[in-house]
């Protein structure tokens, strides 16, 4: 695969320190062009710290970023999305009081002002077919016009997902997208971020616990444990990996598996 | 597809519903015939609350839609009363360019002031506005030669080309056409881009970050825009007011626009227009009654921020479907 010699998105030597604390040491790695690339790990592996190195939220002490042949490293948060880099958060941050199709919307912000009749339209043609092509796809066209804080969690975690995409990404990044999610909901999610990569070309990095949806739609997963990485691979390659059973499942586990 | 509630803003098509559209054909009938059937007195008590509409419009613009405190409006009002009625009087500017002079110093001051304040927040904000505001009145109140300092300035009639305006009945058209327009140009700021991302800056700082608004500057704009509409607001209030005292360009008039768009209702543009309108009423019956009008204030802001915290007309709307509801 020619992808495979030069990653869309690189990190060389990533180092994060937050004082004497070393959340991230020296990670490599490689996500390809239209693939889905996990980032799993146990609490406190620095994930979710790499994540926001790379979305641009933290800074990283040592290292460096490169998207699509770019040097992101030190670039502002902001000018991400006008790169076609888009984000999701762990935690929620829907802006609540507005109607879920204004958050969408929103998420269109670097495509609505490309002329002075867009910037001062409430509703600039191109961008609002696309919010509602986008509402339809996640299943929220039922609830456009309601407040987003006056949502179920598994249709505001929609919300985040569908206001992402408006941004019409090249590189979506998840954090933990099924925390908290019922069965049929990951399923749900399952489904559509593989019509991104197989329909839409996306390239997705996820950062996620929840492994039934991992397993299932990665193409590659980095394994991370106290900030550095032990494995990377397949689903099949990291579930039999002992590096991996025994970050999660603690050693005995590993010498269990290995003479049972 | 086409029964999906998509086509128009909710807001939009709820304001214009049956009832409310006769209401509001009624509320025009009246604002424009008003000279016609009733006293010097009422008219100018009407100028004077389409100036505290617009005066709450500017401050919706900072507080309703971007979430962001300014406690130095009255400020802003006052450099747009000053600077439009010398650009009248000096210069010799027609009013209305005199007028948009006035925005436009108020509007770049507030641009400054913003670049400085809106590195802080929340009560730190507030106080570097406040702390703006007070010296803002100090400047009216000392700078003898443009605001005739601690004596007032008279300001002279308002003149439109060939036209003086001299009474408040003849000022009234031209104050009620200019509350028109600062209304639909905040409405218009209001559903644009900019103020999406105005809405987006209050509600998530880091997601309005990741969807590529440059939030810092979306606050320092909004501080702009919103003292250019109160310097407009201070030339409105010069299109019919003949004396003006640094007196009245203090921390009690910020307090004044404050509790108007916070009773009338926080984030929503009607709230800022309603709340102007009642509370400026009230605020003119209090007047005969000078020594309990700041407890009254106090209390009916209390009042608000205990029952009635989303503001008057949300309240109002609340116990009308509660009503239909049989509760």
């Amino acid at each position: 695969m020619a992808a495979e010699s030069s990653p869309f998105l690189n990190v060389e030597g990533l180092t994060i320190r937050f004082g004497g604390l070393t959340a991230v040491g020296g990670l490599d790695m490689a996500v390809a062009k239209g693939s889905i690339h996990a980032l799993i790990g146990p609490n406190g592996a620095g994930k979710s710290t790499t994540f926001n190195c790379i979305s641009r939220f933290y800074t990283p002490s040592a290292g460096r970023i490169t998207y699509d042949g770019r040097d992101i490293t030190r670039m502002p948060a902001r000018e991400m999305a006008g790169l076609g880099i888009a984000r999701s958060f762990q935690n929620l941050e829907l802006f609540g009081e507005l109607s879920v199709f204004e958050n969408v919307l929103i998420g269109a912000h670097v495509h609505a002002g490309r002329s002075w009749r867009d910037a001062i339209s409430a509703r600039p043609r191109g961008i609002v077919e696309h919010v509602e092509q986008l509402l339809e796809r996640t299943g929220l066209t039922s609830y456009a016009q309601t407040k987003a804080r006056n949502l179920d969690f598994g249709h505001q975690k929609m919300v985040e997902i569908a206001r992402a995409l408006a941004i019409r990404p090249k590189l979506l990044l998840l954090d933990e997208p099924a925390a908290g999610l019922r069965n049929r909901e990951i399923a749900a999610l399952d489904r559509l971020l593989c019509e991104l990569r197989e329909r839409d070309g996306l390239t997705i990095l996820l950062v996620e616990h929840v492994m039934q949806l991992v397993m299932s739609i990665s193409d590659k997963i980095t394994v991370l444990s106290f900030g550095t990485k032990i494995a990377e691979g397949t689903a099949a390659e990291v579930r039999a990996n002992p590096a991996v059973i025994e970050a999660y499942l603690g050693r005995e586990a590993v010498q269990e598996a290995a003479h049972g | 597809m086409s029964s999906t509630p998509l086509d128009s803003p909710a807001t939009a098509r709820r304001a214009l519903s049956g009832p409310a559209l006769i209401g509001l054909v009624a509320a025009a009938l009246v604002a424009v015939a008003l000279p016609v059937f009733t006293s010097g007195y009422v008219v100018y008590i009407a100028n004077l609350l389409l100036v505290f509409v617009v005066l709450c419009l500017g401050l919706h613009i900072v507080i309703g839609e971007t979430g962001q405190f300014s406690m130095a409006h009255a400020a802003f009002y006052g450099i747009g009363i000053y600077a439009s009625a010398l650009a009248n009087r000096a210069v010799d500017l027609p009013y209305p360019v005199a007028m948009l002079f006035g925005a436009l110093v108020a509007g770049a001051v507030g641009l400054f002031i913003g670049a400085l304040a809106l590195r802080m927040r929340d009560i730190y904000l507030a106080l570097a506005t406040f702390a703006f505001g007070e010296a803002m009145q100090w400047v009216f109140a000392n700078w003898d030669s443009v605001t005739n300092g601690p004596n007032g300035l008279r300001i002279s009639p308002a003149r439109f080309g060939p036209i003086d305006i001299l009474s408040d009945k003849q000022a009234y058209p031209f104050v009620l056409f200019f509350c028109l327009v600062m209304i639909g140009l905040t409405v218009a700021i209001s559903r644009s881009r900019l103020g999406r991302s105005f809405r987006a800056v209050r509600e998530s700082e880091v997601a309005a970050m990741a969807m590529g608004i440059d939030v810092r500057r979306a606050r320092i704009v909004s501080f702009g825009l919103s003292a250019a509409i109160a310097g407009f607001a201070g030339g409105m209030f010069g299109l019919f007011q003949t004396f003006i005292h640094p007196d009245s360009l203090g921390f009690q008039t910020t307090i004044l626009v404050l509790t108007m768009v916070v009773v009338g209702g926080l984030g929503s543009i009607a709230g800022a227009i309603g709340g102007a309108i009642v509370f400026g009423l009230i605020s003119e019956v209090l007047r005969q009654a000078p020594q309990y009008q700041e407890i009254i204030y106090g209390a009916i802001l209390i009042l608000f921020m205990m029952y009635a915290p989303r503001g008057l007309f949300a309240f109002i709307g609340d116990r009308i479907r509660e009503a239909r509801h049989g509760r």
